[in-house]
Parts: structure tokens; C-alpha cells; sequence
């Protein structure tokens, strides 16, 4: 399909010839900074510095390309770090996952007392601006610290305590999310479930959830990449570098050393940005889709 | 077992579901519900499946209030229009899954399904999903799931509304056999008369969330109580017209323009007197003869087997099945034969019948 | 409840229906909204209300584990005294409007408008790109834009405009809030863009090709027919993307800190956040910060009760179409 949508009929040929490809120039323009951001970290990777694009070598002139930006990886703490992400992104996954498809079910599905209220709840928070809940989400988290068992796990300066904040404050979006797939399902089926004799907790995990497996992937995929790329929230609500995830520890090798290393800077976050460049690659329709479904209020 | 519902009632808000329903099921009996789109018999269905709380009223089971009774615990089977197949199962699945939820030893359940199954001409489709089974065979495993925990009644709701008319009728009949060879108790709703005459002992013709008549099908055809159910049930549908019934030389003539026909006395005594009052007459009961009333054809309908025609008497408009061989044309003059052992009559104000009230 | 006033009614040997098991079937549903209910509590609740109280109180890192002393209204008067108070307002306002007109809306509108003018794949490779900002870690695309900008002789627009002349310079130094509104409108185009492109693509051909046979230029077919037919996606991401301008602060923390020099490019959720949580000196007023926060949350509440109203979400609500739990 490449006649153009808005053109009108007549023209001379330059007049049409500029109508195809304006468009083609200007977005080429457009997504520039994107496409010279990313070159410039795929090229600072591999050399010892660069000016502009160009890897310059000890004598100042172009190349000196290496590999030795990625010798954090032999590094234990990266490992570690490595894994407070991942371990944050499916914490996230599972999290957000389970409450909100448990919520939203009943809210999508059930009639109960109090279901009116919290879903104008859900609906307000949706649009409610958390981050500036932090400074109060400081203290709810240092009091957590002080309980015995819960304390080690969820308290101020866990990752636990990072996760279930996080999990909280996507919540809302999850919800809504959510409830928009249960609200499509078929109702006989639901109610063949009960007749049938399954209780309402079983047609939710027997019946429903396998129905839904797609919005679920939609979720998962979403909080993955919010879990993984994390920074305000863990960079608020920890210290040092043991319960650090990668955006952290990037940040932390910004600001502490007094002459950044900035190539192997670029290579950390190259290594952190494999799996989103992964999930990019393989998930495309998916993630336009999260995006435009969470349009009834996304980020 | 035996089902009452007693001034079944479910409103949301402003609209009526139900209205004060009442009427009772008798065990191993099949009822049909039927009534125009939108007359609530889902919602009265849904009812006694326990989906639905009542908003006022009872439902027993057994002489029982089952209210409060969780689906579940009812002991009952229920075919959707939609099939309702649970899709990321395959046939055999589906079948044992209220098997499953029983907690029955897994080759007991096997045995169980494969039973039910082979009953219902499916027994080797059990591997399939249902995305891979025609309409036919999707509420076959439906049937066999409704079946299969050997429930006490069983609820159709249009089960088959979906399939194409011929497969209809054949799963009409089967449906029909199934119900008469197990004995359960049977609701079974539609808004298609033929199934409902056809299928059920007795039916409950409903309207705007009301009951207006249950009974036998014979009953609901020869003995209509109320204008809408003459009208309702039948088709073509029963025509009507108003007139005045006098007595004369003792001989009772229902009369208007152009229309003077003897009344049997058994009928006729009961509309005279009553100044005008409305007569029905289903098109089947009027024959095209030699004499009788002159009536003017003005559109010939064909229906394959009859022709439906629309005749004018005066001003007045009827519907008469005729021969198509009598090859009648537009504009062409006849005369009526009206069978008048079948003629009803009703107060044109109360719209019930004056024979039957 | 007129079932209750039945149900209490005994009838023929069966038990009224124990206000025990109704009661155990609503704590089902709530079993379902358990999780989600404590942690809205935890997280979203009780911080709301302690916002509230430590902004009352002049609670910071130095008397931590003294006894709370309340201050009354102090900090708010504090705030709105503050010899910077304008200065962040200003640049809160500027910051807003600017990166919605240009990016948020602006940028997306037009990004949405060509995208679906080209061929359809070649559409959906640009919007994609343009995605790549928004699930970027943000400590990496800020590292990237730090980069854009650096100064002679890293920077890569210094590079880019050798060529042409330029004087070299340290753009983020000299220009930071063209950077703060290119970061953040980099990262927020991508909503309205994919919104209003679906919104476009959905509007039937028919009323296009129309247009075009009535000679309508294409600048007029867009003004009389795309924008009345997006006029929904619009208003609702210029809500939306209003309040989230708003409340976003982390790109202005991770780029500028707020500076170069003093509250340059300073927000207020900036403020709020760095007078609360992360201060150079490691004092952090926790009750002077609360009152920057707790003034954002009304904005907030107030803005998303509005944008509920507007789009009258309470709408979509269905019922569920089981009674029972
Ligand atoms: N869950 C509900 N909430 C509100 N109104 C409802 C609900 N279910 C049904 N109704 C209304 O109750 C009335 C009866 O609906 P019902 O589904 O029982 O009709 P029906 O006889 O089954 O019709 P059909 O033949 O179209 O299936 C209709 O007016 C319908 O709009
Ligand atoms: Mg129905």
C-alpha cells in the first residue's frame, strides 16, 4: 500500500515526488537522536574512548578498538547485581501477575460488597501520581524494617521491600489491564464452570487464567521491563551496592569514581540492555499492543 | 425430581428480568419455555441453575427452597446456546471435568466420559479441542458434559439456535429421545414454537418477564386463554377479526362487512351478546371452496408445501393457506370455507379468551 | 433488601439462609482482593495519610529519633516563602507546557500523522524506534543524551556540526533545558503516538477518499476530518500526560540534578524529592519536603478526579453477570 493517504489528486510531479518522501525525511530526522545514542553506545563498548562517534586510540587518532570495557563481567558484584535485577524484574512479573489477575477478577466478574468502590479506586489511582508518595513510602518501609520476620525480607534496604513497592505502585495499571481481558470472556462459560461444580477460586485458575494466557504475556512482558530497568525506586529505597540492581550500580559507577570510566560504563549498560533489545526484537506487536491496551492509562 | 417456582421474581434496578413467575415441573417431565427475545427466560433459567440470585421468591427442588443453594450443590446440567466449551480442553476433558471436580478415581472418570460420550456418536473425537469440531459436534461434548455427572434436571437454554436447520432437527429429536430414555427433569428454553410444540409435555409461554400460559401444546393451540398466546403460538399465526355475535332464528352469526358466518351454539353462546369481540381463525382452518364467503386475493406467498395468501374480506385482511395447485393470481375472486369448530373469541378490552377464560 | 425480608421467612422445612454463609461468600470475593487490597493500603493509603502528618512536623535526618514536634502549617508557609519558590514554579510550568505542546502531544500528533501516511510497515518500524526511548533503562538513555551533548571533544553534536561552523560547546551546560524537554519528550511522545496512529488508522478510508475528491489539500483533510475524529485520544492524553509531566522527575534527577548552577532546571517533584530523600549533605528534611510532595499529591488527586469525570470511565464499568460468589 504506498499510495499516500492524504494526497490530493492533482499535482505536478516534484510537488508528489516531495509528498512521498517529506514524510520519509522527516521521520528518518525524527528518530536521529535515538539511532546516534545507540550507535554511540555500541561503538563506546568497543574502544578504549571516543570522540563524537569515533573510537580514538592512545595516540589520538581513530580506532584502538577492545574488548577490555567488558572485563567487569569477570567481576563477581555485576553478577550479584545482575541478579538483584533479574530477580526484581520477576518478582515484578510474578507479583504484579498474580495480584492483579486476582483482583481484576473479581472485580471484573464477581458482585460483591464493596466491588463499586474499589473499582473507582483502582480507576482514581490509576491516574494518581505515586512517585510523590515516596518520601511517605520511605517510612512505611523503615517501619517494615523494625518487624521481626518481615523486616529481613520487605524492610527498608531490601530487595524485597524495593519489589513490593514497585509491585504497589503498578498495581493500578495492572488491574486495569487486566480486567479489560476477563471483561471479554464469555460469561456461559463461567457459569457452565460453576454449574459443572468448580468453586470460584478454581474457575479463576482452571478455566480463566489459561484463557487469558495472552494478556498475561502482555503483563509479564511489560513488568519485566519496568522490574529490569528500575531505578528510581531501588536508588531511593536502598544503600550500597549489596542490594543493588543494574541501573544502580551504573549509577553508582557514575557518580563515585572520580574519573568515570565512561566506555565501560557503555558496556554495562549494553550488557543491561540485552534482554530488553531481546524482548524489542521478539515482542514488537505485543509491546505496541501493551502500550496502546494500557491506554486507558499507561505511563 | 420436581421443580416450583414461586413468584420467581429478578429486577436490576428499573428492569424486569422475571415477574412473579409461577409454575412447577414435575419429575422427569420436559418443559419448554418460550417466548419473544428479551421475555426473561434466561433469566428465570438462570434462576434455578442458582446463577442469578432471585430478587424475590422461591425455587424448590423436591418441595426444598434451594435459594441459597450454591450451582454446584443443585445437581443439575445445563446446555448453552454458545456451547460454552472450555477451549484449552479437549473433548474429553471437558466431558470429565465435572467428573474431575467430583473427585472420582480417574478410571472410573474414563469409564464414565467414554460412556457418555459414545452415547452422544463423540466417543472418538475424544482428543480433539473444540476450535477443531463442527457446530453439531460442539454441542454433542456440551450434552455430554451436561450429562455426565448423571444430574437431577437438566437446563437447555436455546441449545440449538446455533446449528443449521437440518442439523436441528435431527438433534431435536435425539435431545427428545435422550431426555425420554433417562427420565431427567427438563427445562428447556427457545423461542422457536416448533421446538417447543414439538419437544416438550408441557410449555410456558412467557412475555415481558411474565407467565401468560402453561400447559400442553395441544392445549396451547386448540384452547388459547389470552390473544397472545392465539397469536403467539402457531404459524402462520392465527388470524384475527372484529365482529359481533348474534343470535338468530337460534342459530348464532358472527357478522361484520361482507362476512356473515353460523357459529357452533357451544361457541357462539358464549361471544353473543358481548357487543364486538374479537374472532380467531388459524389460516389452516380456512379452506378454499365453492361457497361460502367472498374474499379477493391479494398476495400469494409461496411456503413450498402451501402457498400462504393474503385475501381481503371488505376491508378486512386474512391469511388462508391454499393448494398450489389452484394456482391462485393477484386480484382473483374466491370464496372462504371457515371451519368454524375452530373459531375462538375474545374480549377485545381484556384480551382473554371467552371460551376458556 | 427485600431478599433478606424473604429469606428470614421460613417455608416448609428449609433453613433460612445463614447470614454466615453469605458473609463467608463476600470474604471469597475478598480473598480475591486481599494482596491487592493490603499493599493499596500499605503503599498507596498510609502513605497519603504520613505525607500528610510529616509535612506538619520538622522531622528530618538530624532529630530522627527525637520525639515528633509539630510545626503546624510552617513548612507550607516555608515553601511558599522560599527565596527559590517562583523559580521552581516557573520552571514546573514552562517545563509542562513546553514538553507537552512540543513532545507529549505536539511531536506524537505529527509522528502520528505521517506514520500512518507512509506505507504501513515502514509506519510501524518508525513507531517502534520511537518506542526503543520509552523501555530503555533510564540510566542508559540518559548516558546517551549526556553523550548527545557532551562537550568538545566527546559530544556528538559537536561532531555533527563541525561541517557547518559551529562553535563546539557543552551543550547540556549551555542549553539544559532543551535537553531536559528533548530526554523527557523523547520518552513521552511514544504514548500519544501510538495512541493517536490507531486512532487514525481506524477512521474509515472512505471519509478520506472523500475529501480528496472534494479537492481538499492535505493540510485541510487533516484539520476537517483526522483531528475532529481524534479529538477523544487527544484530550485524553493531553490529561493524562499533563499529570504524569508533572510527577516525573527522574530523567531531570539522573540528566541535571536540577542544575548547572542553582534550580536551573529544577521541578517541583524534584524538589519535593531531593529536600526529602537525597541531599548533597546528607540532611534531609523530611517534614519541609513532605509539604513540596503533599501539595503535588492534591494537584494530582484533583487532576486525575477531573480526568476521570472527563472520560467518564465509570462507564465501562459492566456488571458481572453471576450473582453468585
Ligand atoms: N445481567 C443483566 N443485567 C441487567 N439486565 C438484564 C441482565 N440480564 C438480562 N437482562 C434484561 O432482562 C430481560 C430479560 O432477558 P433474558 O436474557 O432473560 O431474555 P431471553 O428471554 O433469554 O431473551 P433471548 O431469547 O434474546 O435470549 C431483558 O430485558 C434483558 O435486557
Ligand atoms: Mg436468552
Amino acid at each position: 500500500m504506498t499510495t499516500a493517504t492524504f494526497e490530493s489528486g492533482s499535482q505536478s510531479g516534484v510537488k508528489r515526488f516531495l509528498g512521498r518522501t517529506l514524510p520519509y525525511v522527516l521521520l528518518v530526522l525524527s528518530i536521529s537522536p535515538i539511532v546516534l545514542g545507540y550507535a554511540w553506545l555500541i561503538i563506546a563498548t568497543f574502544s578504549y574512548r571516543t570522540e563524537g562517534l569515533f573510537p580514538i586510540d592512545a595516540a589520538g587518532n581513530i580506532g584502538g578498538w577492545t574488548l577490555s570495557n567488558w572485563s567487569f563481567l569477570t567481576d563477581p558484584a555485576i553478577w550479584r547485581v545482575t541478579l538483584n535485577s533479574f530477580v526484581l524484574a520477576v518478582g515484578m512479573v510474578i507479583g504484579v501477575g498474580f495480584v492483579s489477575s486476582m483482583a481484576a477478577y473479581s472485580l471484573s466478574r464477581m458482585n460483591f460488597a464493596g466491588r463499586k468502590g474499589f473499582l473507582s479506586l483502582t480507576l482514581l489511582l490509576h491516574a494518581f501520581p505515586s512517585v510523590t508518595l515516596l518520601i511517605a513510602i520511605f517510612f512505611v518501609l523503615n517501619f517494615l524494617s523494625k518487624i521481626p520476620a518481615i523486616g529481613a525480607w520487605f524492610g527498608y534496604n531490601t530487595l524485597g521491600g524495593v519489589a513490593l513497592v514497585m509491585i504497589s505502585l503498578d498495581l493500578p495499571l495492572g488491574i486495569w489491564l487486566m480486567k479489560g481481558f476477563f471483561d471479554n470472556l464469555s460469561w456461559d462459560m463461567e457459569r457452565a464452570a460453576l454449574i459443572d461444580g468448580a468453586s470460584r477460586f478454581r474457575v479463576w485458575w482452571e478455566i480463566i487464567i489459561p484463557l487469558i494466557k495472552p494478556g498475561l504475556a502482555a503483563l509479564a512482558i511489560f513488568n519485566f521491563l519496568s522490574g529490569w530497568s528500575a531505578f528510581l525506586i531501588p536508588f531511593t529505597f536502598t544503600v550500597g551496592s549489596k542490594v543493588a540492581n543494574l541501573p544502580v550500580y551504573m549509577r553508582q559507577m557514575i557518580s563515585d569514581t572520580a574519573p568515570t570510566n565512561w566506555n565501560m560504563i557503555a558496556a554495562v549498560g549494553m550488557f543491561q540492555l540485552i534482554p530488553v533489545l531481546i524482548f524489542f526484537i521478539f515482542t514488537q506487536e505485543m509491546l505496541l499492543s501493551v502500550y496502546a491496551g494500557g491506554s486507558k492509562g499507561g505511563t | 425430581m420436581k421443580v416450583e417456582l414461586e413468584n420467581l421474581t429478578k429486577r436490576w434496578g428499573n428492569v424486569v428480568g422475571a415477574d412473579s413467575m409461577n409454575l412447577d415441573v414435575k419429575d422427569a417431565e420436559f418443559v419448554a419455555f418460550l417466548g419473544p427475545s428479551g421475555c426473561g427466560k434466561t433469566t428465570t433459567l438462570l434462576m434455578v441453575a442458582g446463577i442469578y440470585k432471585p430478587t424475590a421468591g422461591f425455587i424448590r427442588f423436591d418441595g426444598q427452597v434451594v435459594n441459597h443453594v450454591a450451582p454446584k450443590d443443585r445437581n443439575i446440567g445445563m446446555v448453552f446456546q454458545s456451547y460454552a466449551l472450555y477451549p484449552h480442553m479437549n473433548v474429553f476433558q471437558n466431558i470429565s471435568y465435572p467428573l474431575k471436580l467430583k473427585k472420582i478415581p480417574k478410571d472410573e472418570m474414563q469409564k464414565r466420559a467414554q460412556r457418555v460420550a459414545d452415547m452422544m456418536g463423540i466417543g472418538h473425537l475424544m482428543d480433539r479441542r473444540p476450535a477443531q469440531l463442527s457446530g453439531g459436534q460442539q454441542q454433542r461434548v456440551a450434552l455430554g458434559r451436561a450429562l455426565v455427572k448423571e444430574p437431577q434436571l437438566l437446563l437447555f437454554d436455546e441449545p440449538l439456535s446455533n446449528l443449521d436447520a437440518r442439523l436441528r432437527l435431527s438433534m431435536r429429536s435425539e435431545i427428545k429421545r435422550l431426555q425420554m430414555g433417562l427420565g431427567i427433569t427438563s427445562v428447556y428454553v427457545t423461542h422457536d414454537q416448533v421446538e417447543a410444540m414439538t419437544m416438550a409435555d408441557r410449555v410456558a409461554v412467557m412475555k415481558d418477564g411474565k407467565l401468560q400460559a402453561y400447559s400442553t401444546p395441544d392445549e396451547l393451540y386448540d384452547r388459547p386463554r389470552t390473544l397472545f398466546i392465539a397469536g403467539f403460538v402457531g404459524n402462520p399465526p392465527m388470524n384475527f377479526l372484529e365482529m359481533e355475535v348474534v343470535r338468530e332464528n337460534g342459530d348464532y352469526h358472527a357478522r361484520r362487512e361482507g362476512f356473515d358466518v353460523v357459529i357452533p351454539s357451544d361457541r357462539g353462546e358464549k361471544a353473543a351478546g358481548k357487543g364486538n369481540v374479537i374472532l380467531g381463525i388459524r389460516p389452516e382452518d380456512i379452506t378454499i371452496s365453492d361457497e361460502g364467503t367472498p374474499a379477493e386475493v391479494f398476495i400469494v406467498e409461496s411456503l413450498g408445501r402451501d402457498d400462504l395468501i393474503n385475501m381481503h374480506i371488505g376491508e378486512a385482511s386474512i391469511h388462508v393457506l391454499a393448494d398450489p395447485v389452484l394456482g391462485l393470481k393477484m386480484g382473483q375472486n374466491v370464496r372462504l370455507d371457515f371451519n368454524t369448530h375452530k373459531v375462538q373469541f375474545f374480549d377485545p378490552t381484556t384480551e382473554k379468551s371467552l371460551l376458556w377464560a | 433488601m427485600a431478599e433478606a425480608v424473604m429469606g428470614r421467612k421460613v417455608i416448609r422445612g428449609q433453613k433460612p439462609p445463614s447470614r454466615w454463609a453469605q458473609f463467608k461468600a463476600t470474604m471469597g470475593a475478598w480473598g480475591f482482593m486481599g494482596p491487592a487490597t493490603v499493599l493499596v493500603l500499605v503503599f498507596f493509603f498510609l502513605p497519603v495519610v504520613i505525607l500528610f502528618v510529616i509535612s506538619l512536623t520538622d522531622l528530618s535526618s538530624s532529630n530522627f529519633s527525637d520525639p515528633l514536634t509539630f510545626v503546624g502549617l510552617n513548612n507550607y508557609v516555608r515553601l511558599f516563602r522560599d527565596r527559590f519558590f517562583p523559580k521552581i514554579l516557573g520552571n514546573t510550568f514552562f517545563y509542562v507546557a513546553v514538553t507537552l505542546s512540543c513532545f507529549n502531544v505536539g511531536m506524537a500528533l505529527l509522528l502520528a500523522l505521517l506514520t500512518t501516511h507512509i506505507n504501513r510497515r515502514a509506519g510501524f518500524f518508525f513507531r517502534l524506534i520511537w518506542l526503543l526511548p520509552r523501555i530503555t533503562p533510564s540510566v542508559i538513555y540518559i548516558l546517551m543524551w549526556r553523550r548527545i551533548s557532551h562537550q568538545p571533544p566527546f559530544g556528538l553534536i559537536n561532531q555533527l556540526l563541525a561541517p557547518f561552523g559551529v562553535e563546539p560547546q557543552y551543550w547540556l551546560f549551555e542549553q539544559p533545558w532543551l535537553f531536559v524537554i528533548l530526554v523527557n519528550g523523547f520518552v513521552g511522545a511514544s504514548f500519544g503516538l501510538i495512541l493517536f496512529s490507531s486512532a487514525i488508522e481506524a477512521i474509515p478510508r472512505d471519509l478520506i477518499t472523500a475529501a480528496k475528491v472534494d479537492g481538499a489539500s492535505t493540510w485541510q483533510s487533516i484539520r476537517d476530518i483526522v483531528l475532529p475524529m481524534i479529538r477523544w485520544p487527544l484530550l485524553f492524553v493531553t490529561t493524562y500526560q499533563t499529570l504524569s509531566l508533572l510527577t516525573s522527575f527522574e530523567y531531570i534527577l539522573l540528566l541535571t540534578e536540577g542544575g548547572p548552577g542553582l534550580y536551573t532546571t529544577e521541578v517541583w517533584a524534584l524538589t519535593a524529592y531531593k529536600r526529602a530523600l537525597k541531599t548533597y549533605f546528607g540532611h534531609n528534611q523530611w517534614g519541609y519536603g513532605a509539604a513540596w510532595g503533599f501539595v503535588l499529591v492534591i494537584i494530582g488527586i484533583a487532576m486525575s478526579i477531573i480526568y476521570l469525570r472527563v472520560f467518564r470511565f465509570n462507564e465501562l464499568v459492566q456488571e458481572p453477570k453471576i450473582d453468585v460468589l
